[in-house]
């Protein structure tokens, strides 16, 4: 879970350690780049757009060029919610997009979406 | 949320844009309503009522830099930033909230507000990153919501920054590009 906020993170951290994953938190994407640099690639990204340092579609791109990270997963979860800014994440590689506000359900009906919501859980 | 750019193009005779000709206080108040219902809980509700802030006031707000500039600025007390950032939190807030909690809490909802303000002005622009501490001077290019949460007073304006809030070339760095 990448944003700049450690609010949001726990938010988000919240709603999918309650589904049962393993969460690691950073707060801009040049520290998630960090964190799958040091080998822990996760199934799903969650990263804001607006950060310091590293922006959410810098972040996106950069995951999109390494081809050893082409099985993650990426959703957006930001307060852009432009179309226009939605179809550039898209493009960029992200594969959802979820407009803050939202909430717990809207994460689990993405994560239904994408395939990723654990055996078990029901919505 | 179903708001977008209104897709018109202006020409640089053209005056500049007041905010009051481009949102009211309701899509205001909307907005927040359904930060507020998202985030702060789902039976939370913004009354919309002056009232007087407290002494302490807090704001938060983000920078909007396009054809409309200025900024969102949401201003609250701090005790109810304080319960703000805990409701955010729910079973996940510490039991003790540190300044930075709060901070970032009350920041948060600036953003979000101000994000879904943006989506309503004319495009294309540019969000800066939430900041906090004294809100930044209103003028006359304001649209401001008065609003009541949990009889507590806040306020949302949508101010515009004729006479320049800050440099609008500074620290953005990390914004979105146009």
């Amino acid at each position: 879970m990448i944003d700049d906020s450690k609010v949001m993170r726990r938010i988000v951290a919240g709603i999918l350690e309650d589904l049962g994953y393993e969460v690691q938190q950073a707060g801009h994407g040049r520290e998630g780049l960090d964190v799958l640099d040091g080998g822990w690639v996760p199934e799903l990204v969650c990263v804001d757009w607006n950060m310091p340092v590293m922006d959410g579609l810098q972040f996106v791109s950069a995951v999109r060029s390494n081809p050893a990270w082409r099985q993650v997963t990426i959703m957006m979860i930001t307060s852009e919610s432009e179309h226009c800014q939605i179809v550039r994440a898209l493009a960029a590689g992200a594969h959802e997009y979820v407009i803050k506000p939202f909430t717990a359900d809207a994460i689990r009906d993405k994560l239904a979406l994408l395939g990723l919501l654990p055996q078990g859980v029901v919505l | 949320m179903s708001f977008g750019d209104t897709g018109e193009r202006r020409r640089a005779s053209d005056g500049p844009l007041l905010i009051s000709g481009l949102i009211d206080e309701e899509t205001v108040r909307s907005i927040a309503q359904e930060a507020w219902s998202a985030l702060v809980g789902e039976c939370e509700f913004l009354v919309p009522q002056p009232g007087e802030l407290p002494a302490d006031p807090v704001s938060a707000w983000v920078e909007v830099v396009g054809p409309w500039t200025g900024a969102v600025v949401l201003t609250c007390g701090r005790s109810t930033a304080e319960q703000l950032s805990r409701e955010l939190l729910k079973e996940h807030a510490p039991s003790v909230l540190d300044d930075e909690d709060i901070e970032d809490g009350l920041g948060e909802l600036a953003n979000v507000v101000g994000g879904n303000v943006k989506a309503v002005l004319p495009g294309p622009s540019v969000l800066g990153l939430p900041e906090v501490g004294t809100a930044p001077q209103a003028r006359a290019d304001t649209v401001r919501a008065d609003l009541l949460w949990r009889g507590q007073s806040l306020t949302i304006s949508v101010q515009g920054s004729a006479g320049a809030l800050t440099d609008p070339h500074e620290n953005h760095e990390n914004e979105v590009p146009l």
